[in-house]
């Protein structure tokens, strides 16, 4: 059409299973079914986007009316967007080696059942299982005729157990979420481990807050460098002045032995096929060998600040894209899990996660361990609960004195700009110096 | 006034099924998002939900769709998701009753239009442009839904809500603002004072100084305070998470759990209040629930399928997050209300915002926070700024050593809250 200098349409059909068992209690069970729908144009200054429910694909004059009514709302916008030239392409969708739509509702109930009657334990006063299956179509087509379909199914589980005695209440939470396939099955010993978390932290103290040593797992430390450092790296942020990190490129911000990569092309619980503007995935390294490096970018941003590659634009269905991180991790090191709790001596022990978040501007980030120990002389001593860490992005980084030599990935999401996307993060045991542990425990 | 389809639709199910309901939304809005202080994506959303509930045996099941033209599949597929749950004691969907059909949270005179949006982008930026603080996003927004509530039972309801938003974010050196406001009533918004508090915040918290780590009196915002107790104290008030044995506050039923001078409620009536709503997502009539009243816990919030298993009513408490799934348990408007003073006349440190609410232990009330844009606060006046602290807590807890509500309340969504203080809370400095 006239005066229309770029327009993408991005429309996801699909459905959502449920299971939710409360108490052996089976909560609700079902299917719902959505059919969402973004339209962006560019004429000559910044975006007219529609977003429309249970839309139907359509041509000619009818797709044409559709471009108008974008048209006019891009004519209120002044920034003038350029996108920046990027390759394209799609990844095959990993193969899975169950599809959960083969398996029915009531096997799928009756195997979360399991997982959830494996957390019964005396001290444990409710039992909680949730299933999740999301089957996305996605077809995605633009005004340069470049078109993807792809069909992407997520499905895992969470089990929380809660124990109670004495009026202290204490949770326990495991959770499994994957893009290979169905994974339910043999999975009790996740729901016993929920139990036994809940159990043992009835008898943990409270965190004494202040600054000490501390060893994060693969799982917390891979919140970290999503909280700490992925967040000021995405390109928008940067492009907007809200992101302690522009024009750091080429500062000294850790030690050599840190590199923090985003890589949404690894087939873990944030693989995207495509991204969501048609670009082609690629890995980007955020921090190479201690220096910051390189932005994650979407086309706008790519061709504003530059520095990087496209790539990370993701979305809900129906919403417009936004910079987003995919698969976020920390590079493995080389210290064994000994030498790291040795170089410790003392301070705490840090493990999994109850999330975070992240003033990217201020620079300043918090987020939270699900329980930890006391290391004392290197060795893991008393359980501690309710244990944060805060920091700043440009200081703490500095204080990662080793990486350890095994990485491990773990699914969640992520919230941005009201959306929320499927995403992974990981390390290896990371050992950081100088960390602000809060607690409200005191001697 | 239900349209045509939906009596259809109740027809069908009940052949099949003991009740059905069905909730439907349909609404459409207008927003427009800022880079720095250009609008850059203007956007309008078109948005339509059905969501069928059905009830077969004691069994209740549940489906949803964007295609309202897909009704009969969507209804099959809520009396399939019913055949797995486990039966429960049922007493019947409400009845219809003669409730007046005028919204109480709906602006008859918004346009839900382009040119509304830019005006108060505008007005946003004169607001941000009285400090020197640089503006890095903003956005505003415009909405009009109609819900309709029908049922098997004879109920048809259907409800306007209108709402309007704004955000502006802030930069200066390394120090960050942000601000927002939300309301049904464009009367009721001063996008002025969203740019302004933006950007004064920014600009103040420049240069913040260390604090050391200690106990230290708090005043925390109603923004700062809403965080924790919407992340917390509120979810304990739920009847589900009681009987569940997921409430710190399950076995406190008429003890005192909080200061004797606080009160909390829920009030969907309040005029030209967010929240305010006749009926709840279920059809039952709505009605002030004092849940704590003079520090007594008094009642939990109910929907009908919580009540019927556990013997007890309905508070109309019910709430929809989206047209899927099933309804759940919640609030209109939550207020907490008490004695007001002056409490800002002697050193505390003030909290505008928090870090890292969510992380909290929504069990045991343990938290702990990054302060957002803190300060020595004293006479009412921010003095100086701190660099960074950490406040770890205990939620619960903290309602035991109120110092003193604020003489003002700040509407922040579904909550009306005042600011708070609270006395020897721990802060971790840098």
């Amino acid at each position: 059409m006239e005066g229309v200098r770029y327009y993408d349409v991005r429309h996801v059909t699909g459905q959502v299973t449920h299971i939710d068992i409360d108490n052996s209690v089976v909560e609700s069970a079902g299917t719902s079914f959505f059919n969402n729908a973004v339209i962006r144009v560019l004429r000559t200054t910044g975006w007219g986007v529609l977003q429309i429910d249970n839309y139907t694909p359509c041509h000619g004059k009818e797709f044409d009316s559709l471009l108008r009514s974008a048209c006019r709302l891009a004519g209120i916008t002044q920034g003038n967007v350029v996108l920046g030239d990027v390759p394209h392409g799609i990844l095959p969708v990993p193969f899975m080696k169950e599809d959960p739509r083969d398996v029915d509702i009531e096997e799928k109930s009756a195997l979360l059942s399991g997982i959830e009657q494996a957390a019964t334990h005396p001290l444990v006063v409710n039992r909680r299982a949730n299933y999740i299956e999301k089957i996305e179509n996605v077809h995605f087509t633009d005004s340069s005729e470049n078109e993807y379909s792809y069909e992407m199914c997520r499905s895992g589980f969470n089990v929380m157990a809660v124990a109670s005695r004495n009026g202290n209440v204490q949770m326990g939470y495991e959770r499994e979420h994957s893009i290979h396939g169905f994974n339910l099955r043999h999975q009790q010993g996740l729901g016993k481990q929920a139990a036994d978390i809940a159990v043992a932290l009835l008898d943990a103290g409270a965190a004494k807050g202040g600054k000490m040593r501390a060893v994060l797992d693969p799982e917390l430390a891979g919140v970290f460098a999503h909280e700490a450092v992925g967040h000021a790296s995405e390109g928008d942020l940067v492009q907007e002045g809200n992101s302690v990190l522009k024009g750091k490129t080429g500062q000294k911000i850790g030690n050599e032995n840190l590199t923090i990569i985003d890589d949404p092309g690894i087939p873990e619980f944030g693989f995207d096929p495509v991204d969501a503007e048609g670009v082609a995935v690629l890995r980007t390294e955020i921090i190479k060998k201690g220096v910051i490096n390189a932005y994650l970018h979407n086309r706008e941003t790519l061709s504003s600040v530059g520095n990087g590659v496209a790539g990370h634009a993701r979305a809900m269905p129906g919403e417009p894209p936004l910079v987003r991180m995919s698969n976020t991790f920390i590079e493995a090191g080389d210290a064994t899990e000994d030498e790291i709790f040795e170089e410790c001596r003392n301070g705490i022990f840090l493990k999994g996660s109850r999330g975070g978040q992240v003033d990217p501007g201020r620079g300043i980030f918090q987020f939270n361990a699900e329980y930890g120990y006391l290391i004392e002389n290197g060795v893991c001593t008393k359980m501690v609960r309710d244990v944060s860490l805060s920091g700043e992005i440009l200081t703490t980084l500095h204080g990662i004195a080793l990486c350890g030599n095994k990485r491990a990935m773990s699914p969640g999401y992520c919230g941005k700009g009201g959306q929320s996307v499927p995403v992974s993060d990981g390390a290896p045991h990371i050992l950081l110096n100088d960390a602000v542990v809060g607690g409200s425990g005191v001697d | 006034m239900a349209v045509a389809w939906i009596d259809q639709l109740v027809l069908e199910a009940q052949k099949k099924v003991d009740e059905v309901e069905v909730f439907f939304v349909k609404g459409i809005s207008v927003s427009a998002e800022l880079k720095q202080k250009k609008v850059n994506l203007a956007v309008t959303s078109k948005d339509c939900g059905l969501g069928i509930r059905t009830i077969h045996n004691g069994k209740i099941g549940s489906s949803g769709t964007n295609d309202p033209d897909q009704w009969r599949e969507c209804l099959n597929a809520a009396i399939a998701s019913g055949k797995l749950a486990t039966p429960q004691i049922w007493e019947g969907l409400p009845a219809s009753l003669p409730l007046s059909q005028t919204p109480l949270s709906y602006d008859a005179s918004l346009e839900v239009e382009p040119a509304v949006v830019i005006d108060l982008i505008e007005n946003m930026l004169a607001g941000a442009a009285e400090h020197p603080a640089e503006v890095t996003a903003g956005s505003a927004s415009l909405s009009s839904a109609t819900v309709t509530l029908a049922n098997s039972n004879g109920v048809r309801y259907t409800n306007q809500h209108t709402g309007i938003s704004l955000s502006l974010e802030a930069i200066h050196n390394q120090s960050t603002g942000y601000e927002f406001d939300h309301s049904s009533f464009m009367d009721k918004m001063d996008p002025v004072a969203v740019g302004e508090r933006a950007t004064f915040f920014a600009m103040e918290s420049d240069n913040g100084k260390d604090i050391a780590t200690g106990e230290y009196d708090i005043l925390l915002s109603p923004l700062a305070y809403g965080e924790l107790l919407g992340n917390v104290f509120i979810p304990a008030l739920s009847g589900r998470n009681v009987h569940a044995g997921r409430s710190r506050l399950g076995q406190s039923l008429g003890e005192a759990v909080i200061d004797p001078r606080i009160t909390m409620y829920d009030d969907p009536m309040i005029k030209k209040a967010n929240g305010s709503v006749r009926w709840d997502a279920e059809g039952t009539p709505t009605r002030r629930v004092d849940f704590i009243r003079d520090g007594i816990l008094e009642t939990f919030a109910y929907d009908l399928k919580t009540a019927y298993r556990f013997g007890k009513s309905s508070t109309g408490n019910a709430i929809r997050g989206g047209f899927g799934g099933l309804p759940s348990i919640g609030h209109h408007n939550f207020v907490v209300d008490g004695e007001r003073n002056e409490i800002a006349d002697e050193r505390v440190v003030y909290a505008h915002n928090v870090v890292g609410a969510h992380t909290a232990n929504p069990m045991s009330g343990e938290f702990s926070v990054e302060l957002s844009n803190p300060f020595w606060m004293e006479g009412g006046e921010y003095e100086t700024p701190i660099r960074s602290a950490m406040l770890s807590g205990n939620v619960f807890d903290m309602h035991k050593s109120i110092a003193g509500l604020s003489k003002e309340s700040r509407a922040l969504g579904s909550l009306i809250l005042p600011s708070i203080k609270i006395t020897k809370q721990r802060i971790i400095g840098k």
